[in-house]
């Protein structure tokens, strides 16, 4: 700096130390009139109004209180409550007007003994370092019984008060948790996000599922009351009232009867079920197994029983409905028969020989049938799973003519259902592979795609709404789970022949009732007609299924799928069942997928005419 | 013009002393600590007497006068060479808000750089006083119209940047800071009155381009008895708190209005409500007083700085000060808009007082980095 100092003139440098002396001069006085200005506008506060302010502070005085919405409760299709508000009692306490403040700890802890003491410790030691004349409340709630109890020893505790407040319920505790999902306490961080206005005096908000998806119907907005208080705080008198709008109630699509027959289905068997309405996309049935009890979150898990659940090899949390990605295995056989015929690929009648396995570079691509099916055509391949012939056709029909054949049926996408965090499963193109993996396609991968297994991946929910745009003979419907008086209008898939709707589905009634079908013996006297497809997917890597995989027998390593849907020419009801490490298809899923449409068109036929079946 | 034979020897004798050796300047040094123990008293008192919330505000004046002592160290020729590369950096963070930022509350001012969260509009009202001080280093003074159009740019694009995330109010406060440089540059006078003329003028059109929450404050504070339940009630609540407290208090502790939680943000934006009704109009005047001491103090540095550079940093640094402390105080009583800016030095709270202290430690030091000057120095 110094150099440059020495261009000037020693005039100048005094010029310019005379003007800032000035200027700094005039700051100080400029200070000193705003600040004589403001002492002379606290004159006119503290004593020019002094009375006016000070009987206003003293006397009686308006404040505010917030009234909290009631959250929307939610009811499955047939009106049965849900998710429900239920009364419970809190308690707050303020320190300054508390004499013993260890006693009320005591006494708490024997009013509540289900409690863990270290919790309640924790809290008190918190408040004793707090505020002293702010009201805390007590983390844990009473329900009546305790509050009844303490109304009895309370009046011994001034300065602890006890309020009632609503709490959400989930009254079928563990079923249908992963649709449902749950509340919880606002974090810091969904604090950042949320509007403050809308938002004071509410503590908890939607953690997951319809709770989280559907938040800004179920909050409502909050009132405000203001009160005239005298000087302690005390509420006299009620003056003007906003009042709070209660949240919306919903309405799912979901059947809680079937939803718990069909959970019942999987008794100690992990994996993802899903049933669909195909006429309209309404899921009935959201099943993804293990559970667990949402009511465990509301006012805040204990940390050991979340530890315990996010540990749990079989792994609760995870939603596997949509987040579960499966290889989807033989299921997808039907679509791809679709595509090839379409395509002209290979006539329908046209027979093959499968010696049991394919050749192609001097790689054996073996069936599941060691000894082979013989002579067979499209109809008999679907029928008992032939893997050679899919094998073939997958050559001559490639890789991104599959991909095009199967993305309209809602694989490789998300089918955008009313909850967040779909996973998108993956169709594999050759496009695909080059984008996510940089290499390109080899046509041995075409032969494996074609029976679901290599890349493929796909979620319960994707192989039910693919099911549902089959049985709809291509009318595309978007899977939902909240009650709408009108569905969107549909997709239809256009494809060149509409005789082949019905030759692939033929083929997939005869999986059920031909006497070669792979899941024909679950659906022997059945009484109706429906289609159906078994899947075994190879698990090649036990990235997913890594838990307890020592215990299982080796066959088992292999997950079990079905799809299928009923009845045949008015279709109802189209379900999507894996079962992790379930074995082969036609052992384990397809009979759990044929007893719950049996059962759900069961209960149908009992209900009479006009309600829950717009369509007949 | 005095020879001033004797000044090296005087020069050499205001080097000695302890405070001096650490590069302190007592006078100072007793107003901010005077300041600091009135803040620990009131945020105690705010926070209804809560042991947890006084002791991290200490740990925090602790931290922020270790900031302090650091920044005295700074010889001001070592600022003077990093300022253009601080500004730098703080126009990118700026620019980085509305892309990586996190949205809080409505606006995005917020920076996650791992796990602290930072405000780059807080570096700002630092570094730029700095920025502009620096680009009038060079020149002779008053300064030519055209560095004044370089300085008014690089005001308008720093502001602007803090405008759009949105936060008016900062912005504001930021593009006094700059401008109290220009001013104390020597800006013409009727260059001045006219920029005023022009703002005033304007201000219909400015209307126009306000947020709805913006304009929800203006209206709230043009008739704060409009929106009782809502914004209005703050500013209501804080003038009851406020005149409730006459001339002597309702002493230490006393504050109802704090304590049965009518008063918002009681420890922060609101906290000189509650000092007033605990300690009075005489506290008020006590406080003003505080800060006057301060501010003189301030600006009697800048009177004695060596160079171009410090002089303006000195200067605008504590014309800042003296901002915040009267919009503050205007806000709560009624005076001006409210625009969420604490009390400076008595608000609880990290970021604003570690600014502060940052600006007395570059006060500190340009009061304690003198040459020693030689009998040829006309001035001295």
């Amino acid at each position: 700096m110094t150099e440059h100092l020495e261009f000037h003139s020693d005039q100048e440098r005094l010029q310019q130390k005379r003007l800032l002396r000035f200027r700094l001069y005039f700051a100080l006085g400029f200070v000193l009139v705003l600040f004589l200005f403001l002492i002379g506008r606290m004159a006119y506060l503290q004593w020019y109004n002094f009375d006016r302010y000070h009987g206003l502070a003293e006397g009686n005085r308006i404040s505010i209180e917030i009234l909290p919405p009631t959250r929307g409760k939610i009811y499955d299709r047939n009106h049965v409550l849900l998710a429900d508000n239920q009364p419970v009692y809190a308690i707050k306490m303020i320190r300054e007007k508390m004499t013993d403040i260890d006693a009320v700890q005591q006494a708490l802890q024997k009013l509540m003994p289900e409690v863990d003491p270290e919790s309640m410790d924790k809290f008190f030691k918190r408040f004793k370092q707090g505020n002293r004349v702010k009201p805390y409340t007590l983390p844990f709630t009473l329900d009546e019984q305790q509050a009844a109890e303490y109304a009895v020893i309370g009046y011994q505790f001034p300065g602890v008060t006890l309020s009632a407040r609503l709490k959400r319920v989930y009254p079928f505790h563990e079923h249908a948790v992963h649709a449902l999902g749950y509340v919880g306490r606002i974090n810091q961080k969904e604090l950042q996000k949320l509007d403050p206005a809308l938002y004071r005096g509410t503590d908890i908000i939607g953690k997951s599922g319809i709770e989280k998806y559907y938040e800004p119907i179920l909050h409502g907005q909050p009132g405000v009351q203001q009160v005239e208080t005298n000087a302690r705080g005390r509420v006299l008198r009620k003056l003007e009232t906003l009042p709070a709008i209660p949240g919306q109630d919903i309405h799912l699509t979901l059947d809680i009867k079937l939803q718990q027959y069909a959970e019942s289905l999987f008794t100690q068997k992990r994996g993802g079920l899903v049933a669909l309405d195909p006429q309209n996309g309404e899921v009935l049935a959201y099943v993804s197994m293990p559970t667990f009890d949402p009511n465990l979150f509301v006012d805040g898990i204990a940390h050991d029983t979340y530890r315990d659940l996010l540990n749990n090899p079989n792994r609760p949390f995870i939603n596997r409905v949509i987040n579960g990605q499966y290889p989807p295995g033989s299921t997808i056989k039907p679509f791809v028969a679709l595509g090839a015929i379409e395509n002209n690929v290979i006539s329908p009648s046209k027979k093959i020989y499968d010696p049991g396995y394919f050749e192609y570079k001097n790689h054996r691509y073996r069936d599941w049938k060691r000894t082979g099916h013989g002579f067979v055509d499209m109809d008999a391949a679907i029928t008992q799973s032939c893997d050679t012939y899919f094998y073939m056709l997958s050559l001559d029909m490639g890789i991104d003519n599959i991909h095009d054949a199967l993305y309209p049926f809602g694989f490789g996408h998300r089918t955008g259902i009313d909850l967040y965090g779909e996973s998108r499963g993956i169709l594999p193109s050759q496009e695909w592979k080059r984008e996510t993996k940089g290499k390109p396609w080899y046509r041995g991968e075409t032969i494996i795609s074609s029976i679901g297994q290599g890349y493929n991946l796909a979620t319960p929910l994707q192989l039910a709404q693919a099911t549902a745009v089959l049985a709809n003979r291509g009318k595309v419907v978007q899977p939902h789970l909240l009650r709408m008086p009108l569905s969107e209008p549909s997709e239809q898939i256009e494809i060149k022949n509409i005789d082949n709707w019905e030759r692939v589905i033929t083929a997939m009634s005869h999986v059920m009732h031909s006497k070669k079908g792979t899941a024909h013996k679950h659906a022997l006297d059945l009484g109706f007609k429906m289609a159906g497809k078994t899947g075994t997917a190879q698990v090649f890597s036990l990235k997913e299924a890594n838990y307890n995989a020592d215990e299982i027998d080796k066959s088992l390593h292999d997950h079990s799928l079905f799809i299928g849907f009923a009845p045949i020419d008015k279709p109802k009801i189209a379900v999507a069942v894996i079962v992790e490490n379930g074995g082969s298809g036609s052992k384990t899923a397809a009979p759990m997928a044929v007893q719950l449409i049996k059962h759900y068109l069961e209960e149908q036929a009992k209900i009479p005419t006009g309600s829950g079946d717009q369509a007949s | 013009m005095r020879i001033a034979t004797s000044r090296p020897q005087q020069v050499y004798r205001r080097n000695k002393g302890v405070l001096n050796l650490l590069h302190l300047d007592g006078w100072l040094l007793l107003g901010i600590l005077l300041l600091l123990a009135t803040s620990a008293a009131v945020v105690y008192s705010a926070s209804g007497g809560s042991d947890a919330v006084i002791f991290r505000h200490l740990v925090r004046i602790g931290f922020a006068l270790g900031l302090l002592f650091l920044f005295a160290q700074i010889p001001p020729t070592l600022l003077y060479i990093f300022t253009p590369w601080l500004f730098l950096f703080g126009l990118i963070l700026l620019i980085a808000v509305p892309i990586f930022g996190d949205i809080g509350k409505g606006a995005q001012r917020w920076l996650e750089i791992g796990p602290i969260r930072f405000q780059p509009s807080e570096l700002m009202k630092l570094v730029l006083p700095l920025m502009v001080a620096w680009l009038f280093a060079h020149s002779k003074l008053p300064p030519s119209f055209e560095r004044i159009v370089v300085a008014l740019v690089v005001i308008g694009v720093t502001s602007g940047l803090i405008v759009i995330q949105p936060d008016l109010g900062t912005s504001l406060l930021i593009a006094m800071s700059g401008l109290f440089v220009v001013f104390f540059a020597g800006l013409p006078w009727r260059v001045i009155l006219l920029a005023i003329a022009g703002v005033v003028a304007s201000a219909p059109i400015a209307w126009q381009f306000m947020h709805a929450y913006q304009k929800q404050r203006v209206l709230t504070f043009l008739n704060p008895e409009s929106d009782p339940l809502g914004s209005g009630y703050h500013i209501i609540q804080s003038k009851i708190a406020i005149g409730s407290g006459g001339l002597e208090g309702k002493g230490f502790m006393g504050s109802t209005q704090a304590h049965l939680d009518f008063l918002p943000e009681s420890t922060t934006d609101f906290i000189f409500s509650v000092l007033s009704e605990e300690f009075g109009l005489l506290g008020v005047i006590l406080l003003l007083a505080l800060y006057t001491f301060v501010i003189a103090r301030g600006l009697y540095i800048s009177s004695q700085a060596q160079d171009n550079f410090t002089r303006l940093i000195a200067a605008s640094l504590t014309m800042t000060l003296f901002v915040y402390a009267f919009v503050n105080i205007g806000m709560v009583s009624g005076l001006l808009p409210v625009v969420g800016l604490p009390l400076p030095l008595i608000s609880y709270g990290g970021s604003s007082l570690v600014t502060l202290m940052i600006s007395f430690g570059i006060l500190m030091s340009i009061h304690t980095h003198k040459k020693l000057l030689t009998a040829k120095d006309p001035e001295g």
